[in-house]
This record gives structure tokens, sequence and C-alpha cells, in this order.
């Protein structure tokens, strides 16, 4: 279904970013090969120019990835409008089999081009740029990422037929049990949300630890225990925090709480786990590249930075999800 | 730290919008062209997203299951003992015969549509008074009774009388007395509407007594539509049964397809807009290449300069945006979007006045946006790259 609006607007800016990483790739080939931190020759003031380009081109195409996914999203919930049998986003991400893998993708390419604006934010702090090898290989290694995005979402959208029929979110995320089509079965709520009010105390226990003093180890802990939060959060707002957010047992759905008769809430809470999941793992990348000649000082700062940040957006998170359930509580529902 | 990089952003802010006004007739007309470009794409969208929710709302009161009788591929008349045989299915509301067809005026060149209902029998039968700027529905007992809709009355010169005759197939001539006038509120359903009762409109259009149009089923229980719509194909399989949702889901991918289609075409524009953006960025003067030079005599940096592009590009798009999504709205609720109503209206000679309330949705926005600034953005800043590494000595030497 190409001749629609939302899957023109998602292809024509699938496009922009593989010309503009394209064009990044380039200049990432260029640096690899004749890249020489001594030299004065033409060719490297050349390279050292065209440095600023690909960093530009790369933080455009962040930006315009972070705008595709929002995108992506909202076209599902138009899609589900001819699909039979789809009443929400779920739905029509799941009429076909590549729907929620180039979701996923989406989404983790908001990460890897953030920590590739990381890693050059950092270089160019230091005189010697010790990172360029290191950034411009990783830079090639984005662009199967993006050409990955382009094609899944391509195939998603060549797809759908309007006569399809798939299920509502109601059936998906549901409690009946036994049906094949269930993305979240069998959990029982308690397990999951002992284990998130858990996660957000050990994290804050650990972001404080590492503010008051400094452990390589507990650094590394803090990071994966970030990775692990994500992955967590993203099940609990679906199987617990939706509902409340619907105020219906029944509807649990990750994507309805983006629409607009729920004030656009999903967006607060992703907006917050998101950066907040970005910064916490970036204390990892960061720390890798410690020993390079002349970043110890910067990547000290950018780290305890890093830590803050996402302390203060986790505070913001919890908040935003406990505050329907407490809302339910006090307005007299029983726990 | 932050405060330094805030400042900081705020004064590249500054000095682009200062460099932006320095050079106004350029930046003007590139904000113009491209709040033309915003413009037509923001108003093609907000006309087809009002008149799929004007869909929308006018399909919530049709009847959940509407069954027509088809034969060589083609609509004939329905008989009404069908209706014995749906009397064993269970969750059916009620079944309402229905005879409707269009009436060609040779003397005006104008089609109506002309609709013969049983309003004693329909659930909501009662409340159909309330859609009329006066008069009643014409009750099952009353011959020669219509209400009309408003352009009829322009159309048939009815203002100081109240009857008017159509022509029989045959020819010869069928008088009615207008007692009801449709409220020009539900001018998009009834602007070319004549209703009668049911035994007027056979013997208007000369249809065979037992037979109708089609058969209008009305079910309790929305969840149930489906399954009564199977039993019911299962029971008449010469019968086509449309159920609401299907109709409503076709509608959403015509306006969808027509949306789309249209955007294709002004993909063009858009195009153009794009090369224009990207020559008149990448053609330097030598007064901007002296410029760009001597700041980096002063210390700019390359990603300064590249932030006041940056910036310059932002401005730009925000204006073109403001000025294009306005002129849209206008367009669109003020002007009643005559640009586009031939392309996305049907082709009928009594149009109805349109009065479309685009409801601009956060999402709209941002396809938009997609749709326009994304490019522009992406056509700026390899010029800005280029503009910004202007190497200080060479500009400044000559």
């Amino acid at each position: 279904m190409f001749l629609n609006p939302w899957s023109l607007a998602l292809t024509l800016c699938s496009l922009v970013v593989l010309v503009l990483g394209a064009v990044a790739a380039k200049t990432a080939v260029r640096v690899l090969r004749f890249w020489e931190p001594g030299s004065d020759s033409n060719r490297q003031i050349r390279l050292e120019n065209e440095i600023w380009l690909s960093s530009t081109l790369v933080a455009y195409g962040l930006g315009f990835q972070i705008v595709t996914l929002i995108l992506f999203v909202l076209a599902a919930d138009q899609f589900c409008q001819v699909i039979v049998g789809a009443m929400c986003a779920t739905g029509a991400l799941l009429a076909n089999p590549y729907g929620m893998p180039a979701l996923l993708v989406k989404l983790s390419g908001v990460f890897f081009y953030g920590f590739w604006i990381l890693l050059h934010q950092l270089d160019i702090r230091s005189e010697q740029y010790p990172l360029v090898r290191i950034k411009y290989l990783a830079l090639l290694l984005l662009l199967p990422l993006l050409i990955l995005d382009a094609s899944l979402q391509t195939l998603y959208i060549a797809g759908i037929k309007p006569d399809i029929i798939t299920s509502c979110c109601a059936v998906v995320f549901g409690e009946s049990t036994g049906t094949t089509t269930n993305l979240i079965a069998g959990y029982s709520q308690q397990g999951p949300l002992v284990a998130f009010v858990g996660s957000i105390a050990g994290l804050l226990l650990a972001g404080w630890g590492l503010l008051r003093r400094w452990r390589t180890w507990l650094a590394g802990l803090y990071a994966a225990g970030w990775l692990w939060f994500f992955g967590l959060s993203l099940v609990v707002i679906t199987t617990v925090i939706s509902s409340y957010v619907y105020a219906m047992p029944y509807h649990k759905c990750p994507f309805c709480i983006l629409k607009p008769e729920y004030h656009y809430f999903g967006f607060a809470l992703y907006g917050a786990l998101i950066p907040a999941a970005f910064f916490g793992a970036s204390v990892a990348i960061a720390g890798l590249v410690r020993g390079k000649a002349g970043l110890g000082g910067v990547v000290d700062g950018y780290q305890r930075l890093a830590v803050k940040i996402s302390l203060v957006l986790l505070v913001i998170f919890s908040g935003l999800s406990f505050y329907h359930y407490l809302k339910y509580l006090i307005s007299g529902g029983e726990g | 730290m932050a405060r330094y990089n805030l400042e900081k952003q705020l004064n590249i802010l500054e000095y682009a919008l200062s460099s932006l006004w320095r050079r106004r007739m350029k930046s003007l007309s590139v904000l113009l062209v491209f709040g033309a470009v915003i413009f037509l794409l923001a108003s093609f969208q907000m006309v087809t997203q009002a008149l799929s929710d004007k869909a929308r709302q006018v399909l919530a009161h049709t009847p959940e299951i509407t069954l027509q009788k088809m034969s060589a591929g083609r609509q004939e008349g329905i008989p009404l003992a069908y209706r014995d045989k749906l009397a064993g299915i269970f969750g059916i509301r009620r079944v309402v015969p229905r005879i409707w067809g269009y009436y060609f005026d040779e003397v005006r060149l104008a089609n109506y549509t002309v609709m013969g209902m049983a309003v004693d029998e329909m659930p909501e039968g009662a409340r159909l008074d309330t859609a009329l700027a006066r008069g009643t529905m014409p009750g099952p007992a009353e011959q020669g009774r219509a209400v009309i809709g408003s352009s009829i009355t322009n159309a048939l010169d009815l203002a100081g009388r109240d009857t008017f005759s159509l022509f029989r197939p045959d020819l010869s001539l069928k008088s009615f007395v207008v007692i009801g006038e449709f409220s020009r509120d539900t001018d998009i359903l009834t602007n070319d509407l004549i209703v009668m009762n049911l035994a007027d409109a056979r013997d208007l259009f000369g249809i065979p007594g037992g037979l109708v149009s089609d058969l209008c089923v009305y079910v309790a229980n929305p969840t149930e539509i489906e399954t009564i719509a199977k039993k019911i194909s299962d029971a008449l399989p010469s019968v086509r049964v449309l159920t609401r949702p299907q109709i409503q889901k076709t509608y959403q991918a015509v306006f969808g397809w027509r949306s789309g289609f249209g955007s294709i075409c002004l993909l063009s524009a858009l195009a153009a807009f794009v090369i224009l953006a990207w020559d008149k960025a990448s053609g330097l003067s030598p007064e901007e290449r002296r410029e760009i030079a001597i700041l980096k005599v002063l210390g700019w940096e390359t990603r300064d300069i590249l932030a006041v592009r940056f910036w310059e590009s932002v401005i730009v798009s925000g204006l073109a945006c403001i000025i294009g999504m306005t002129a849209a709205y206008v367009h669109v609720v003020y002007g009643a979007a005559s640009l586009f109503r031939p392309v996305l209206m049907g082709w009928s000679v009594l149009k109805p006045d349109l009065h479309l309330l685009p409801r601009l949705a956060g999402g709209d926005i941002l396809l938009i946006l997609a749709f326009t600034v994304i490019p522009y953005l992406a056509a700026t800043v390899i010029p800005a790259w280029r503009s910004a590494t202007v190497p200080a000595d060479s500009a400044l030497g000559g």
C-alpha cells in the first residue's frame, strides 16, 4: 500500500536518510584509507574538513530517524483503519511479519546513531582526533543497519493489504493464554512489577554510588542494568502501566498511549525512558575509549554527566509510570 | 558549561537571523516558494482528512448490513419475500425495505437522488424529523408527499409554491406536494435528495410490486455484525451482503489512495523546490565567501558556521510551515478547498456547499513536516558544509 501519504512520507524519509548515509560513508572510506594525523598535505586538510560533513550528516540522520520512528508508529495507527480486524497500531504492525522487526530496527537505530555522535563529540574534544579510525569503521557498520531499516520498512508497506485479517491489541496483549498471537503471554503481573520496582531502586543506588566514588566495575554494571531495565520497562508498560492509563483492565497496548485520547501520555513516557536508557548505556561506551590519548578527562566528565542525566530521567520516568496507578488508588480503586 | 553552550547557541541564532535579514530578497524568495509547496501539500492532506472524517460520521448512522440482489454482476430489485428467510436469524433487530434511484431531469440537466423509505419501520425513524428545517417526513399512508433537499428547491424553482411533478418511465406525470425541507446542516447527504414513501417511489420508477432496491438489516449488537452477515450470505447466496465496517474501511482506503495519489503529483513540486533550495544554498556570492573568511579569521570554527546555516534552515522552514499551514487551513475552511474540489468530490451537477472542518492532530503536522522540512534540511546540509569550509586565505586574498 504505497499510495498513501503516510507510506510516501516514510519512504521519502528513508530515501533521504540513505542518501545522507551514502555520502557520509564515502567520506568514511576516504578517511580509513588516507588519514595521516601528522601530515599537512592538501588531502589531509580536505579530509579534516570532510569529517565535519560526515558528522553533520549523521547528526541529521539521527534527527530524521527519530522523526521516522514516531511517524512509523503513527502510520501504523492510520493503517489500522483499512486493515480488517485491526483497531490500533498493534494490529497494523502484526499484519505482516515485517512490521515488528522494522520497528525494533528503527528503535535500535536511534541508539546506534546516538552512540556514534557520542564518539564523535568525544573525539573532537581531543586535539589528536584519537577515535577517527574507530569512528569511521563504526560509520561503515551503521550503513547495513540503515539499509536493513529501509528494506524492512518497504517490505512492511508493500505487504499491507487492506483485506488481511489481523488481531487487535485486546487479543495480542490480552490475558487469554493459549492463543498463538499473544505477544506477552503467561506472565503474571506481580513478577515483572516487583522486578521493575527493584530495578529502579538498584539503578538509583548504583548511580548514587557512582557519583560518590567512581568504580569501573560498577559503571559497567550500571550500563548493563540500564539495558535490562529498558527491556523490562517495555514489558511492564505493556502489561501493567498501559491498562491503568486506559483505565481498562483488558486494554494492554504499548501504542495506544501515544494517541491524543490519552493526552499523548506515551510520548512523555517513552520520551523519558529512551534518552535515559541511552545515557545510562553510554556510560560503558564512553568507558571503552577512555584509554585513548587525551581522552581521560573528557570521558570522566562525560560519564558523570551521563549518570546524572540518566538518574534525573529515571526519576521522571518512575513518576510518570506510577502516576496513573496512584491516581487510581487515591480515587478509591482496589490495589 | 550548559549555560555557556546555551548562550553560544542563542548568539549563533541571533547571527543567523541577521544574516537572513541581510540577504532578505534571497531568503524571501525561498520562503515564499517553500510556503507555497507546504500550502499545497497541507491543504490536500487537510481536505482528504476532513472528508474521511465526514464520511466516518455519516456512515455511523447507516444500517449495519445492507442486502442487494445481484444478477449477472449487476444490481437488481430484491424480493420483499426474502425478509421471511431472515426471520430465523437471531440478533437481527429489524429488516427495512428501501427503494432508491436517480432521476434525471432533462430540463435542468441534473440528477436527483430519489429515495422511498418506510420511515415508520426504521428504528430511529421518528427522529428523522430533526433533520428537517420545516415540515415532517411522509408517512406510509400519505400519497404524493415528498421532503426535498435544499438545492432541489432552487432547481425546481419552488420558491412560491409547494407542488411539483416528475415523469414516470412511460412519460406520464406524477405530482408531489412538498411537506418538508431538509435543513442545510445535512447538505452533504440531502442536498440533491427527494424522500417519499415506498409506494410513491415504486409508482414513480415503475418498479413491480414485491420488489425493492435493497433491504437494510439493523443488528442489535455491533459485535455480531460479521456473524449475522455470514449467516445471511449462507441463507441467501445470490445476495450481496455489505456490512458497515466494510464500507467504512473501503472509504478510508479510497481516501487514503486519493490523498496518496495527490501527494505523488505534488512530489514533483517538492522536487522542484528542493532543487531550487539546493541551488540557492550552493551559489555563494563573493561577499558571502568573504564574510565566512572574516568569521574564520576572527576565530569561528567550521562547526559554528554549520550551526549558523542549520539555524537559518530551521528559521526558514519554521516560518514557511506557519505561513503554508495557516494558508491551507484558511483555504480549506473559508475557501471550501476550491482548488482541490474537482479532484476529490463527485461529478454531480448539484454540488452541496462544503463546510469542511479539518482536525489538525499532532501526527498530521508531523506528516506534513516529514514531507517538506526533511527534504529541505537534507538539500541544504551539503551546500552549508561547502560554505563552512571555505578557506580563510583564499577568500580574503583577492
